[in-house]
């Protein structure tokens, strides 16, 4: 199997998902599958993380897959957050200027930093809101 | 030398004519007058003749009229006969001896006892003899016998005396008595004597005469010992003849032995002798001879001066045409400057010597006037010269070998009808190991259609990296050839783009003749779609054919010179020749087959000569690059995702094989993949399946792949680009990416579609 997928810490609020091999023609039908059960149960506004350190290597079948992600969390003014892009796949993310550079972050340390920061401007908010 | 002038040959022929007719009519004259002397010297001599025979029979009547008297005195009386005798010897000098002698028997009839003889002897004394006591009887003697018949006297034979030594001849008168004779009175006269007559006639010069008695003996000839002697038979026959007659003799003169001499001859009455005066023949025409002489100097002196006035004359007269023909030679030799004599007069040499002088200018401005043509022609020729120079450094060189991967060669030759021309020739490498090469024929020839090639072929060299394909750069090229085109030139073209690396040659025609191909098989045109020559419509497409290059193939292009060749039947190379002629050298091998196509041309043509510019190009595929040209894979399969995403996997074995690196591995499975699953999902044909062709290489610098597909045309080139919002999640339809991923993931990129499907052309740039 040339592709495959794990999901990590599943919340509506936040979910993590782990891609491996080729994301490509013939294997973005097995993306969307495995994605499908998580984006379900995301919540409004969450959080969607697709680590990309162990994909080897996307092509525009595996954007499109990507792009309907983006679309379906914007849609819950969720987010849909990039880690880790090896450089293959960060080549071709940059030719098709698939996603903001704030999207997308080399680490998972990184993404906590920047989850952190998140979490505490919803939190202050709610204080505000209270 | 001197006879080349024609004032002496004048003079020289002048002279010739004259001398023969003055030498003719003098012989002529001279014969008429010598006749004429010789007659009339004929007439004078035979009077002459006449004359002094009768001078000496006078002188011989004066003896004879002495004998008779003596004889008629002494008849009655015998007894004086001796002192009668003396008497008439002591008183007549002219003879020599006188003899009464009497018949012996006719003493009894009065004759006396005694016949006296009396002679003279040298001393002039006189001697008295009887001639009765002569031992030897007188009568008994011829003489005394015919003296005693001869009653009136005659002349006896000459003789010669013993008593008296010398000759002598005697007048007899016989003696009568009683009516009858009785002895006979003689009278001797010396020969001697008769010579003296002779001797003392008056006669012209350098004559002779001389006395010949009946029997042809000489009785005196004058300054001669002749006397006595008998003359020649001839002589005398001729004597005996009419004395009219003069005789012609030779050999008579003492002085002149064997000179020829007249005789005029006249009898001497009284005698039986005749007369001879000898004139020399030369004395008769001596001064005809020397008259002739005379005049014929005189004639001869008048001849000289007539020559020397003819030479002068003429010389004077032709001296001008001697400087002409002086001042013609100089003109041959280029020198026109020079003096003419002056004229004299309004003739010939005067209009001559005019003419010449017209001649002279009129060469003059014609040689300056040549002389700025050839000036101004040296000028064009060296224009055209470095014209030439200029057209011919456009061309590349005329062989071309792929120094790289020796993958191909390339044969090129051009030969100009005239000294420039409008066919074409150009290959280049781009970048990208892609090679174009093309043949063109401007129309027209010479001047204009050189600098019509030229902009062809600059503006071809310089549009060509801007162009994608043949058809495209057809296309730039037409579009930018048809700008400010007024004298409608046009070229036709044929343009070839050859993939160094997998030798697939796509190409087009603009209005060209078509390619000959041959490999193993024999060889043969490749009929190619043309669109029209270049230069005429700006809207003019052009489509293109694709063959692919199998290993010891050639291609070979051309331009109308070859088939369009005429030999001296006026009939043309054509194609067939040409495709037997390039057979031929397919069978025997190697070498340049764009030479051997010519020279066979040239063999065909040799007798009509070349009317248009020849071009051909030939292109020799090899395959033989071993090193980076080598082919990684091949592979024909369905257009289907699953045959995909095996070819996929199978080009990222062999690259992975292969050492390439795996941001280039990236790349490329990328690029193939966007364009293979376009062509399955999208590019099925209407009929049947479709089928993807790929071929990956691996150069020394590059990974390059050939993609085939024979589904419906689809350009990627001409997509157009997406609107890259920079969020996927942005855009409003799909599509587009993968395209725009193809182009911004290959380094090269070529399309070509023709009836056999889409070909791609991908080229990876390997990093260094």
């Amino acid at each position: 199997m040339s592709f495959s997928l794990h999901t990590d810490g599943l919340s509506p609020q936040r979910a993590t998902l782990r891609l491996h091999g080729r994301l490509d023609a013939m294997t973005f039908g097995d993306f969307d599958g495995g994605a499908a059960p998580v984006l379900e149960q995301m919540g409004q506004g969450g959080t969607v993380v697709l680590d990309l350190a162990a994909l080897d290597y996307i092509s525009s079948a595996g954007l499109r897959s990507i792009a309907k992600i983006r679309k379906l969390m914007r849609a819950r003014e969720g987010h849909t957050l990039l880690v880790n892009p090896q450089p293959q796949v960060r080549k071709v993310f940059e030719i098709v200027k698939a996603v903001p550079v704030s999207d997308v972050f080399s680490s998972v340390e990184e993404l906590d930093v920047y989850l952190d920061r998140i979490q505490r401007k919803v939190l202050s908010g709610e204080d505000e809101d209270t | 030398m001197v006879l080349r002038s024609i004032a002496s040959r004048l003079a020289v022929w002048v002279l010739a004519g004259t001398l023969l007719v003055v030498v003719a009519g003098g012989l002529l004259l001279f014969r008429v007058v010598r006749q004429q002397i010789l007659e009339q010297t004929h007439r004078e001599s035979a009077v002459l003749a006449g004359d002094v025979s009768h001078r000496i029979q006078h002188r011989l009547d004066k003896v004879a009229d002495t004998a008779q008297m003596l004889a008629a005195l002494i008849g009655p009386r015998p007894d004086d006969a001796e002192p009668l005798i003396r008497d008439a010897l002591t008183h007549n000098a002219d003879l020599d001896g006188l003899a009464a002698a009497y018949v012996p028997a006719s003493i009894d009839a009065g004759a006396p006892d005694r016949s006296p003889f009396v002679s003279r002897h040298f001393d002039g004394s006189l001697s008295v003899r009887d001639l009765l006591k002569d031992p030897a009887p007188y009568w008994t003697q011829a003489w005394f016998a015919t003296g005693l018949a001869c009653a009136t006297g005659c002349w006896q034979q000459p003789f010669f005396s013993q008593s008296r030594q010398r000759r002598l001849v005697n007048y007899s008168a016989a003696i009568e008595a009683g009516g009858r004779p009785v002895g006979v009175l003689n009278a001797d006269v010396t020969l001697e004597w008769l010579q003296g007559v002779l001797q003392a006639l008056n006669k012209p010069r350098d004559t002779e005469a001389f006395v010949i008695d009946e029997q042809g003996v000489y009785l005196a000839v004058e300054g001669s010992a002749l006397a006595g002697q008998r003359a020649q038979d001839e002589l005398i026959a001729a004597l005996r003849g009419d004395p009219a007659e003069p005789i012609r003799h030779t050999g008579l003169l003492a002085t002149h032995a064997n000179a020829p001499v007249w005789i005029y001859h006249a009898p001497i009455d009284g005698t039986h002798w005749q007369f001879g005066l000898v004139v020399p023949e030369e004395r008769i025409y001596a001064g005809v001879r020397r008259t002739f002489s005379v005049a014929l100097s005189v004639g001869a002196l008048a001849l000289l001066s007539l020559t020397l006035l003819t030479l002068v004359v003429t010389r004077r007269v032709l001296s001008p045409l001697g400087v002409l023909t002086e001042r013609a030679e100089q003109v041959a030799k280029g020198a026109l400057d020079f003096e003419l004599p002056r004229v004299r007069r309004r003739d010939e040499v005067g209009r001559l010597t005019h003419a010449f002088d017209r001649m002279r200018h009129e060469l003059a401005d014609h040689l300056a006037e040549l002389g700025r043509v050839a000036r101004e022609q040296q000028r064009l020729a060296s224009e055209l010269e470095i014209a030439q120079q200029i057209q011919t450094a456009l061309l590349p060189g005329a062989h071309f070998l792929d120094a790289r991967c020796n993958n191909f060669e390339l044969h090129a030759v051009l030969k100009p009808a005239r000294t420039v021309g409008g066919d074409l020739y150009s290959y280049f490498m781009l970048h990208d190991q892609r090679f174009y090469i093309m043949v063109g024929d401007v129309s027209d020839k010479g001047i204009p259609a050189a600098l019509f090639m030229a902009r062809a072929i600059t503006l071809a060299k310089a549009l060509a990296p801007r162009a994608q394909s043949p058809q495209q750069l057809l296309q730039l090229l037409n579009q930018e050839l048809c700008r400010n085109n007024d004298g409608c030139m046009f070229v036709s073209l044929l343009c070839g783009l050859l993939d160094t690396a997998t030798g697939h040659f796509s190409m087009a025609s603009a209005g060209h003749e078509p390619p000959v191909l041959w490999g193993e098989g024999a060889p043969q045109l490749l009929e190619i779609e043309t669109g029209p020559a270049l230069g005429l419509d700006d809207e003019a497409t052009y489509s293109s054919r694709r063959v692919r290059l199998r290993p010891g193939e050639t291609l070979l292009m051309y331009t109308d010179g070859i088939t369009e060749a005429t030999d001296a039947e006026l009939r043309m190379y054509g194609p067939e020749r040409m495709l037997d002629c390039l057979g031929r050298y397919a069978a025997h091998g190697d070498g340049d087959p764009a030479g051997y196509l010519l020279a066979d041309v040239e063999a065909f043509a040799a007798g009509h000569g070349q009317a248009d510019d020849i071009t051909v190009l030939a292109l020799r595929w090899h395959h033989a690059g071993a090193d980076g040209g080598a082919s990684m894979l091949e592979l024909t399969m369905p257009a289907s995702i699953e045959a995909v995403f095996d070819a996929l996997a199978r080009c990222e074995e062999q690259l992975a094989a292969a050492g390439v690196a795996q941001g280039v591995r990236g790349d490329v499975r990328l690029v193939l993949e966007e364009l293979m699953v376009n062509m399955a999902e999208h590019g099925r044909p209407r009929t049947g399946a479709a089928r993807i062709e790929l071929r990956m290489t691996l150069a020394t610098d590059a990974v390059l792949v050939d993609l085939h597909h024979d589904g419906v045309p689809f350009n990627p080139l001409l997509s157009p680009e997406p609107l890259l919002t920079g969020d996927v999640a942005d855009r409003e339809i799909d599509g587009g990416l993968g395209i725009h991923l193809v182009r911004a993931m290959a380094s090269d990129f070529s399309y070509a579609h023709d009836e056999e499907g889409n070909h791609l052309q991908l080229r990876f740039i390997l990093p260094t």
